[in-house]
């Protein structure tokens, strides 16, 4: 899967997280409703942990091990993504 | 926030580490004087009369109340509260000396206990401890209320409720079923849903006592039936609208499960060493039998299968001890890192100290099969361990916490993280206190195994034992470079508890890997202080090295005839002299 580089954008972020999350759950992207609860498809708790440590690796930026519980569907993940990034973009 | 007198950070050495070991032993030793000879048909607390309350479906009231006069619930609470507890070894050691005589004993008297008060002491507030320090040192009982029938190790999915009501308390609603001591303790801590909404944000811990709760509203369930445990108290709670005050909340709304999964860490470390009393005993029965009974014209002792049946279960019981070592040491030294040290622990010494007892009732005979007599206790403790694996997540559930962490272990840890410091490997140097706030729910670092990395180049080869090490200890490391390679390669879809079956058998390699690992650093550590004779010969991490590369379907070169030789040297001495078959070497009243 291609990792996107710079310019994230809440649209980019939402592709990679729906993609990224079908694949732990064998399903098609197209299935995962960014507006519903992750843990609804069956996404346990620490595998929610496992994918917050796919992101700080594929886009090198450090967050909360338990983002995926705060902010606990598609798009919630995404703007948070979104956010940090500028954050770290800004602060860096 | 920090409980404990230590300070933290760094390791003490010198008179206070002398302190806490001194406090250790004294404290062992004193429950082997108070619970006595389990042999010893006059005690009240012998196997004999185990059995015979095993057989009424009762704890033994003899040992309840020799443990509430030892005050042992003050084991369970930190010192800075008045309590005896100041490190995690130190408590399995003491708990220990209760698993050796009844599994049932230790879990219905206290570990219960400790499994609920370690959510308190890891988010609660002051309060709150105080109150419960006081429940357990003045001899009191507290539940731990997790499990729901209906959902199993998928506790996120729970449903027992508590309702946010007016005033900032709660209403109960629902059941909790399974639960040890429900219907005696004087307090449970009751994992509640105080969210609709799924995921992991939507419940919290409450501790709530029982004492003042309206009686109408709420009742105990029937009891359980177990193969195992039978004294202890399983039943169930059913709640219907009991109101509770908002003092009763355990750290934040919404964080239970993460108070829980911090709580697991501290709870998942220290429980199974606890059962290596438990396969102790299994090993003295039976060398007392191999001992006495004579075949062939000779004893058991003398057949070849059998002598190498007990010195394996010797060599097991170590390893299981030095992964507890390591595990609960960790929690000390290490507690960003616990969360896989800890799921490992959990998964594979039950395992082992159960695959122990099978073998060793192959020596055993007949006899195994018996109720009561003098060989009776064995098929207890047989019964009973394995509720050590099915309670407080399985051992698959155990598996599936150490499989997401897999891929990101291999990328970022194995052969570039730094060794563990010495002082994890030192059954008796002093620690410092329990940095609960640090723990964390994922880590990606793995000092242990990088201890194991690292001993490659230092391993000496003197002698044959030597050198049978340091070829073990090649073949493990290459073992490690295969299950990296493996985990790397992890497939999104095998990074979760849906998981293909081959990505638990790499869990299991790790976990096995890490055992190795806590063995090579033991006996480094060992080695380097000379002050345990027996820890100090390379020849028993020869064995426990050699027993876990064939777990790994390794098949190793045959170990030097030494080996043998001194592992059933040391089997009989400890039986002789009466010392424990772990890293203490303890002596023991029978
Ligand atoms: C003697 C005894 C005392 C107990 N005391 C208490 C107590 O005091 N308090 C309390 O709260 N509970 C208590 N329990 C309940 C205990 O915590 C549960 O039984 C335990 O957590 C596991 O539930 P389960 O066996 O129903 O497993 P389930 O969750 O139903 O699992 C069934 C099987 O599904 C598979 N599985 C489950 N989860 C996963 C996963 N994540 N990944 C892969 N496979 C999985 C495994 O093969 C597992 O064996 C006690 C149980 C016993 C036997």
């Amino acid at each position: 899967m291609p990792v996107p580089t710079a310019g994230h954008t809440t649209e980019s972020l939402t592709t990679w997280l729906a993609e990224r999350i079908a694949l732990y759950l064998k399903r098609r992207p197209t299935e995962i409703d960014p507006d519903v609860p992750l843990a609804e498809y069956g996404l346990d708790s620490v595998a929610a942990l496992s994918l917050c440590g796919d992101i700080e690796d594929d886009f090198d930026l450090v967050i909360e091990p338990t983002a995926a519980w705060d902010y606990p569907t598609v798009h919630a993940l995404a703007d948070h993504l979104v956010a940090e990034l500028a954050a770290q973009d800004g602060g860096a | 926030m920090l409980i404990g007198t230590e300070p933290r950070g760094a390791v003490e050495d010198g008179p206070r580490a002398t302190g806490q070991e001194a406090r250790a032993a004294a404290r062992v030793a004193e429950l082997e004087r108070r619970l006595g000879d389990p042999t010893d048909e006059h005690n009240e607390l012998s196997y004999a009369r185990l059995l015979a309350a095993d057989e009424a479906g009762e704890l033994s009231a003899a040992g309840e109340r020799a443990l509430d006069e030892l005050g042992l619930g003050a084991d369970f609470v930190p010192r800075a509260l008045g309590g005896r507890l100041e490190r995690l070894d130190t408590l399995v050691r003491v708990m220990r000396q209760v698993f050796r005589r009844d599994v049932a004993l230790g879990l219905g008297y206290g570990v219960t206990s400790f499994m609920a008060a370690v959510n308190v002491w890891t988010s609660g507030d002051d309060p709150q401890r105080e109150r419960l320090a006081r429940i357990l040192t003045g001899g009191g009982k507290v539940s731990v209320a997790y499990h729901e029938l209906a959902h199993g190790n998928d506790f996120v999915r729970n449903e027992f409720e508590a309702r946010p009501a007016d005033g900032g308390g709660f209403r109960l609603h629902g059941a909790k079923q399974v639960i040890n001591n429900a219907e005696r303790a004087d307090a449970w801590v009751l994992f509640s849903r105080t969210s609709p909404a799924p995921g992991s944000r939507s419940h919290s811990v409450l501790l709530v006592e029982r004492a003042g709760l309206d009686p109408d509203s709420w009742r105990v369930l029937p009891r359980y039936d177990a193969v195992g445990v039978r004294g202890c108290h399983l039943s169930g709670l059913r709640f219907d609208g009991t109101p509770v005050p908002g003092s009763a909340l355990v750290g934040e709304r919404g964080k239970g499960v993460e108070t829980a999964l911090r709580a697991f860490q501290i709870t998942r470390s220290a429980l199974p060493g606890m059962a290596v009393g438990t396969t102790d005993t299994a090993l003295r029965t039976v060398v007392r039998f191999a001992l006495g009974r004579q075949l062939y014209r000779r004893s058991v002792m003398e057949i070849p299968h059998a002598r190498d049946t007990l010195s394996g279960a010797f060599t097991d019981l170590l390893t299981c001890d030095i992964l507890s070592l390591a595990a609960t040491r960790a929690v000390h030294l290490l507690p960003e890192q616990t969360s896989v040290f800890a799921a490992a622990t959990k998964y594979l010494v039950p395992k082992v100290l159960t695959e122990a007892m099978h073998e060793l009732s192959v020596v055993l005979g007949a006899r195994f099969y018996i109720r009561d007599g003098e060989h009776g206790i064995f098929q207890k403790h047989l019964r009973d361990l394995p509720v050590l694996s099915l309670g407080h997540a399985g051992s698959a559930a155990c598996q599936a916490t150490i499989i997401p962490q897999l891929s990101r272990l291999a990328r970022r840890s194995w052969f570039s993280d730094e060794p563990a410091p010495a002082e994890l490997f030192q059954p008796r140097t002093g620690l410092p206190g329990l940095p609960y706030d640090r723990l964390t729910l994922a880590s990606g670092r793995d000092a242990l195994c990088a201890t194991l990395v690292a001993a490659v180049d230092r391993l000496p080869d003197a002698s044959p034992e030597e050198r049978a090490v340091q070829g073990l200890v090649l073949q493990l490391v290459d073992e490690l470079r295969q299950v990296q390679e493996a985990s790397r390669a992890l497939a999104p879809e095998d990074r979760t508890a849906l998981a293909g079956p081959a990505v638990f058998a790499l869990a299991d390699r790790y976990a096995v890997l890490l055992a190795a690992a806590a063995a090579t650093g033991v006996w480094q550590q060992a080695a380097r202080d000379g002050g345990d004779a027996f820890l100090a010969d390379p020849a028993w991490l020869a064995a426990v090295l050699h027993r876990l590369a064939r777990r790994l379907g390794r098949r190793p070169a045959d170990l030097p005839p030494s080996v043998a030789a001194r592992l059933h040297e040391e089997v009989l001495r400890r039986f002789r002299e009466r010392t424990s078959y772990d890293l203490y070497d303890t002596p023991l009243a029978g």
